[in-house]
């Protein structure tokens, strides 16, 4: 399979998120709502991709992210299968080229990511759970979808659909 | 992200999420004697390189901060200096010095929490510090204020703790100078935040808002006398059992940017004065530094606000006296 230099643009942007999550998030302040860079470069490549593409990768990040709570191990991988999955297949459903729907794909796949993994985790319960999916996740999906839209103004030539 | 071609889910890609989705509900479903080593494999080296550029990062990030803060600190001793008799701002400078690691002395590691995304961050917490600076399993996790958790995982270089918002969480807990017990857990989501929960507390002890609870010591795990909340009332009895009370943690583990990891060996230790008991232990000792120069004084007797109770005697281990001018040792 050649690589094309389209190809080659989106996984340096791809590389930058990844790059960015772990040297610009711990500097924008209080964790719980700062931007998940790691998703955004997830769902930019789940789109540009087969669904099995989507779907291993999402797998594969989330069994990672897992490693950094070990007690809930596995529900990162659930849901991060299940959002790169359906980004994947959510791509044939075509949306636009507009920077607020794709903002808030984002924000949908960020709070889906949050619902799934919290549900699946089993840890929280009560008004605990309806605290963290109503209040703590939008805001924190709010963030990432705002870095998703700053990426594709920054990188837009770089991202367009026919880059991938 | 523009619109995609025709392409929808075929059989290999719905076949790919089946697998995917299989491989983590089991996972899920492995036990926790499974889950920890395929996590901590992870984290020696997928994860690895990635939590030492974190690590960089939030070092130059509190960098920049204890440069502002000392900064800030400086202007602002200047300028009380300036307008405060000079024995006061010996004072403050003294104060600084002697920080919570000064006054511990030995036996603990500091370390950076490395915030992770997610919905886990906050119950569990990634630390920079592992085997190789001396981090042990169950190691207590304190900040400035006291309790943060206790080591989970440790690798060479990093730790996983739990912190105390996890549902797993539980310390033995006393209230400050009374001979009240109790046990400390999580209760998220009320109120506004997290809040912590006094459970067993003997229906005939009725603690007052604003007592301080510490760690009692007992379980071998929490060394005796650090800080976990303060009463802010009751939340509900067993009429003629016992009593569980709301407590207002003093440490938030999500906005903790910097902690202590004890050494596990300092499990029988008592630290009431390192985190500044507001009733001190009978046989404790106060550092007094005043115009007549430095000298070590026993404190008057607290005086008793649950009258029908004493405070057993604490096994204080007498605090390490630097002698004037000595900076404390922060050690790595």
């Amino acid at each position: 399979m050649r690589i094309t230099a389209p190809q080659v643009r989106v996984g340096l942007v791809l590389a930058l998120l990844v790059a960015a999550h772990f040297v610009v998030r711990p500097r924008l302040g209080d964790p719980r709502f700062a931007p998940d860079f790691i998703l955004v470069a997830l769902l930019f490549l789940a789109t540009r991709v087969r669904p099995m593409a989507g779907t291993i990768a999402g797998f594969l990040v989330g069994l990672v992210t897992d490693a950094v709570a070990p007690t809930a191990f596995g529900s990162a991988a659930v849901a991060l299968t299940v959002v790169g999955y359906l980004s994947g297949w959510l791509k044939a459903v075509a949306f636009a080229d507009n920077l607020l729907v794709n903002a808030l794909f984002v924000f949908v796949a960020a709070w889906a990511r949050d619902a799934i993994e919290v549900l699946v985790a089993h840890q929280l319960q009560g008004g605990a759970l309806g605290w963290q999916l109503l209040a703590l996740s939008p805001l924190a999906a709010a963030s990432t979808a705002a870095a998703a839209a700053v990426t594709l103004l920054l990188f837009r030539g770089w991202l367009r659909q026919s880059a991938a | 992200m523009a619109p995609g071609s025709d392409r929808y889910a075929s059989r290999a890609d719905t076949a790919a999420f089946l697998i995917c989705l299989v491989l983590s509900l089991v996972a899920l479903a492995l036990p926790a004697g499974l889950k920890e080593p395929i996590a901590g494999a992870l984290r020696r080296t997928v994860l690895l390189p990635v939590l030492a550029v974190q690590r960089q990062a939030v070092a130059s990030t509190a960098a920049r901060e204890r440069l502002a803060k000392v900064r800030f600190e400086r202007d602002s001793l200047v300028l009380e200096t300036t307008f405060l008799p000079e024995l006061r701002a010996e004072n403050d400078r003294l104060r600084a010095l002697l920080g919570l690691a000064g006054r511990l002395g030995h036996g603990f590691a500091t370390a950076e929490v490395l915030h992770q995304a997610g919905v886990a961050d906050g119950l569990t917490l990634v630390l920079s510090a592992g085997s190789e600076e001396g981090v042990e399993q169950f190691a207590p996790v304190v900040a400035a204020g006291g309790v943060l958790g206790l080591v989970r995982t440790v690798d060479p270089h990093s730790s996983v703790a739990l912190a105390w918002t996890h549902p797993d969480f539980r310390a033995s807990a006393m209230v400050e100078g009374t001979a009240v017990y109790g046990i400390v857990r999580a209760r998220r989501g009320e109120r506004s935040g997290e809040l912590m929960e006094l459970i067993g507390v003997p229906y005939r002890e009725q603690l007052v808002p604003g007592a301080r609870v510490v760690t009692s010591g007992l379980g071998e795990v929490f060394p005796r006398g650090i800080p976990l909340g303060t009463v802010q009332g009751i939340m509900t009895e067993a009429t003629g059992w016992e009593r569980t009370y709301v407590l207002q943690p003093v440490v938030h583990p999500s906005e903790t940017a910097h902690v202590i990891i004890l050494s596990p060996a300092r499990a029988a230790d008592t630290l009431q004065a390192a985190f500044g008991a507001t009733h001190p232990a009978p046989d404790s000792v106060l550092l007094v530094h005043d115009s007549a120069g430095v000298r070590i004084v026993r404190p008057p007797p607290p005086q008793r606000r649950w009258p029908r109770q004493t405070a057993p005697p604490l096994q204080q281990t007498a605090p390490t006296v630097p002698p004037a001018g000595a900076v404390p040792q922060l050690r790595r």
